[in-house]
């Protein structure tokens, strides 16, 4: 955001709160009637959206110096974006990314991160990863019978969490790509963090080097396509890299993957239980891969006060998120039935763990995620579906710290499973099929 | 700023618990923040700047007996309290440097809805979407002010103004109040109406036991936070104008609306107020409309647009003088029938053009968004800022004659590019009741970021109310605080001196901000003693 269309942004706050909601017409009960996550656990006006462009506003004011209170405040948020849907409903405003521009600048003064977000930006830069595993340990979650093709120009970039924490969703993308025929690659060691969880702390140099290494090592390696399993290595590759730099290749989500291949006859769905299931939207899929559209044209005065954006100026209010592609790919898997909740698409409601939550903020994260699984279960569902790694982990540790009987999947789970057994992966699927999933 | 003492502190902390509490800078200059407050500002001459003087302590209260506590606790520890729900608006604001907020947001409770007494009991945090939401299901509606449904309806019902899109059928809040639990400044809990029974209490009534207290709770347009803090009411509810389907598909900013049966909007454009107020009293005698709202022609465009370049792309609306906004529903085909058929009768009596389906068609979600009176916030989408410099219930033939007051006076800013040009005619009039009263909003569209237009926009609003004044065009809906009351009382019967009788009784002491109210002693002159 450049620094006039900022400062226009924080003089232009209303204080209306609808920034907290989702858009009013939307609502469909007072139960999931809110957007903002930070709002309904922190309860204090400045953890809203538009708390925090007004505390831009008295920063930039010199009403409120930066420190350590300030800092909490900004960084006390998922970043999911769910305030801005709501804001450009009607108005113009996009507080999340004024919290961005917040959380750069408490960076630049040395007064951010979060501690805990000092620590992972170190590994990141350290390990290539946040988690400060060792980087030959990355492609551990690889199993016998994974087929990888080292000279294939699709690469399946896998992200720290899958390649770490949630070895399952890496395991089961890899063996739907192998049944479907598609020869993809893997980075493996040489694989680095995306560089979201430096982007959304607002570690913004050390971003920079990162998308700049990242571009250059895939280029060379001439890929053509980037699958991402992760919805923040989504976001990041689809929306922040063409920021940054230009390249040739393209990106694209499990999600929309594995529709276009089962549409094309390469995955043949069926073989699963039958099951009613829900579908959470991850930000990083949905409002927020919304790419920016960068606007040029003239401001015409039209009359004095009255200024007009010739040509329209777009809003970027989420419509381009990935909603249908993972909704196609369930009603494609003949036994499942989709029930949907109260919040989806551009104003679904965050699962907690996004923004840095998780790692400054576990009880914040935890609060969020109940809150969402609650949604989940009153739709009468069994199993949540979604296609985030950093979700599955918030959303698992949820359904067990509320004692839900839901069951969570990732989507590439699911589709593995309807997918059926065959010799090849027969090990593999079962102990992916029976939950003993890798919690390390 | 005045700093809080350690035990006023620690009191503070007691009565609602430490996560409840804040006397952090950061937080409490978010809360010396409002939409409009450059504009009082500009008004008193200070620094045309949205900020207040900022709270000694923001608290969270959960419950009545936590706001009495909270009450007490200011009135030990010499401190005033500003009260808030959904705290849209400079009325919002402290007014003294001793002044905590009391944030309601964690009362959100929705206690009842009794479907057959056509009531809902609500605490200070429940939203009109909320509620209207909840109502569905049970096929009724609730009246939300013109603020929009993100607003409290418990703040409109006991404490601010209160008319909205749909008041032909839907009041206006302070005439839907029932029974009320009302901490006094003191913290004394005061229950009005039924609910004050000592056998069978219950929210049905807002009347009694004894004489009423309604209007000494609120009067006309409510003591914004003056007179205590209101920690539940009941309200009416009213049967859901038209079927209850709710679809909204596609992705923002295009939804699309499948609109429900039984609802249908008719505009046209009465060219002169003498006409428009004939052709008002004539829908609203016929009690048909769910929605009666006259416009200008710039704020009919932008109800249906989402967007500066929206408005200007309608000329069909944006042309028209003096434009009747009226939306028909019916709970049943035959019901809706005879509305439509009336409705046609005076388009074909007053030669009406109805514009909707032949030169115009509303985007579908503007369906949505007239059931979930939605409208309100369409009013800051040209300019970022707006303000109703004038606003009264009254009679329609004294709102028209405000509204054409207001032109000359408006175009007397506009001149000085100060205010935007709506030619001066932009207003809102709606109906209330079917007729029984009328309310006038004269628009303002101003830029919040610029200082000669902060400035005009405030001028404006002083000579606006000056002009109601001395032409005798009723009291206006900000005249707040001492010097406006001291000023309009002498010349109004004085009402100012029973406002104060009733702050004097209800909190001698003045620990309810009396920014937006009036103190209980007449202000001291300077250098008076």
């Amino acid at each position: 955001m450049l620094k006039s269309e900022y400062e226009n942004m924080i003089n232009r706050c209303v204080r209306c709160s609808i920034c907290k909601w989702i858009p009013q017409v939307q609502i469909k009960n007072q139960e999931h009637a809110s957007i903002c996550p930070s709002i309904d656990f922190y309860n204090f006006h400045s953890h809203s959206g538009g708390g925090r462009i007004i505390l831009a506003l008295a920063l930039e004011m010199g009403r409120v110096e930066m420190n350590e209170k300030v800092r909490d405040i900004v960084f006390q948020c998922t970043a999911c974006g769910g305030c801005s849907i709501a804001c450009q409903y009607l108005n113009t405003l996009d507080p999340t990314e004024v919290i961005m521009d917040l959380r750069r600048k408490l960076v630049q003064e040395g007064v951010g991160p979060m501690p805990k977000h000092q620590a992972f930006m170190d590994n990141v830069i350290q390990s290539g990863n946040p988690y400060g595993e060792p980087r030959k340990a990355r492609a551990e979650w690889l199993e016998e019978g994974i087929e990888i093709d080292d000279s294939a120009e699709t690469l399946y970039f896998v992200g720290c969490t899958s390649s770490y924490r949630r070895k399952e969703i890496a395991r089961a993308t890899a063996k739907v790509l192998n049944k479907a025929g598609l020869a993809f690659k893997i980075l493996g060691s040489d694989e680095t963090c995306c560089g979201s969880p430096l982007f959304r702390t607002g570690e913004d140099d050390q971003f920079e080097k990162i998308v700049e290494r990242n571009v250059a090592m895939i280029e060379k390696a001439g890929i053509e396509t980037v699958v991402c399993s992760c919805a923040g290595c989504f976001d990041m590759f689809r929306v922040e890299y063409p920021e940054r730099a230009s390249f040739s290749f393209n990106v694209i989500s499990t999600a929309e993957l594995f529709n276009r291949l089962i549409d094309e006859g390469r995955l043949k769905t069926g073989a699963g239980k039958d099951i009613t299931v829900t579908y959470h939207d991850p930000c990083h899929l949905g409002r927020q891969a919304e790419v920016h559209e960068h606007w040029e044209g003239d401001v015409i005065e039209v009359m004095p006060i009255m200024k007009l954006n010739i040509p329209e100026k777009p809003k970027r209010c989420g419509a381009g998120g990935v909603y249908d592609a993972p909704r196609n790919v369930l009603e494609k898997l003949n036994n499942i039935t989709l029930v949907e909740m109260d919040r989806i698409r551009e104003y679904s409601y965050c699962c907690g763990a996004g923004g840095g939550a998780k790692a400054a903020f576990p009880e914040f994260a935890l609060h969020t995620g109940k809150t969402r699984i609650s949604e989940a279960e009153s739709t009468g569902a069994t199993c949540v579906i979604s296609a985030c790694p950093f979700c599955s982990t918030n959303l698992k540790d949820s359904i067990k710290e509320s004692e839900s009987s839901m069951d969570f999947k990732d989507l590439g789970e699911l589709v593995l499973e309807s997918l059926g057994r065959d010799e090849k992966n027969f090990d593999g699927m079962k102990e992916d099929m029976e939950g003993k999933h890798d919690e390390s | 700023m005045m700093n809080l003492d350690e035990y006023a502190r620690e009191a503070l902390i007691d009565a609602v618990g430490k996560k409840n509490v804040s006397f952090d800078e950061a937080i409490l200059e978010v809360y010396a923040y409002n939409w409009g407050m450059e504009v009082v500002n500009s008004m008193h001459g200070k620094e045309p700047i949205p900020f207040s003087t900022p709270p000694v302590a923001v608290v969270l209260p959960s419950t009545t007996k936590e706001v009495s506590k909270v009450l007490r606790t200011c009135k030990k520890h010499d401190l005033t309290f500003k009260a808030q729900s959904t705290g849209l608006g400079p009325w919002n604001n402290p007014s003294r440097d001793n002044c905590i907020i009391i944030d309601l947001r964690q009362m959100n409770h929705i206690l009842k809805i009794d479907e057959r007494n056509l009531f809902a009991v609500i605490e200070p945090y429940v939203s009109g979407a909320q509620l209207q939401s909840e109502l569905m299901k049970h096929g009724l509606n609730c009246h939300m002010p013109g603020a929009g449904p993100q607003v409290s309806l418990l703040a409109s019902s006991t404490s601010m103004s209160g008319p909205g899109f749909t008041s032909p059928s839907t009041g206006y809040s302070g005439r839907n109040v029932l029974g009320v639990e009302w901490v006094l400044p003191e913290g004394e809990v005061l229950k009005l109406g039924s609910l004050g029974l000592s056998n069978e209490p219950d929210w049905f009534c807002g009347d009694g036991p004894g004489p009423s207290l309604r209007g000494v709770m609120r009067g006309l347009h409510g003591a914004m936070s003056g007179n205590g803090v209101f920690t539940r009411v009941a309200i009416k509810v009213f049967p859901y104008p038209c079927s209850t389907e709710w679809e909204i598909t596609g992705d923002l900013p295009d939804y699309q609306f499948k609109k429900p049966d039984h609802i249908e909007f008719y505009m046209f454009d009465c060219s002169k107020y003498k006409k428009g107020e004939r052709v008002m009293r004539a829908i609203e005698e016929a009690e048909i409309s769910f929605m009666c709202s006259m416009l200008s022609g710039f704020g009919a465009a932008a109800f249906f647009s989402n967007s500066l370049e929206g408005v200007i792309d309608k000329v069909t609306i944006a042309r028209m003088r003096v434009p009747i906004l009226v939306a028909i529903t019916g709970r049943t085909s035959r019901q809706f029938q005879y509305r439509q058929e009336v409705m046609e009768h005076l388009i074909s009596k007053f030669k009406l053009e109805n514009v909707i389906g032949s030169k115009f068609t509303p985007p579908s979600i503007s369906y949505a968004e007239a059931i979930r009176n939605n409208f309100g916030m369409h009013g800051f989408i040209s300019t970022g800022g707006v303000r109703s410099a004038h606003g009264s219930m009254e009679s329609i033939g004294m709102c028209m004659n405000v509204t054409k007051a207001n032109i000359p006076l408006k175009k007397k800013y506009i001149k000085r590019e100060q205010i935007a040009n709506d030619f001066g005619e932009a207003v809102w009039s709606t109906s209330i009741e079917r007729g029984h009263m009328y309310n006038i909003e004269a628009m303002a569209l101003y830029d919040q970021c610029d200082k000669h237009s902060i400035t005009g926009v405030a001028g404006y609003c002083i000579d606006s109310n000056e002009m109601d004044l001395h032409n005798h065009l009723g009291i206006p809906l900000f005249v707040e605080g001492d010097e406006l009351h001291d000023h309009f009382g002498p010349e109004c019967s004085n009402y100012h001196e029973w406002l104060r009788k009733i702050k004097q009784i209800l909190d001698p002491t003045c620990i309810a901000d009396p920014g937006n109210y009036i103190s209980p002693g007449k202000k001291k002159k300077e250098g008076e003693t």
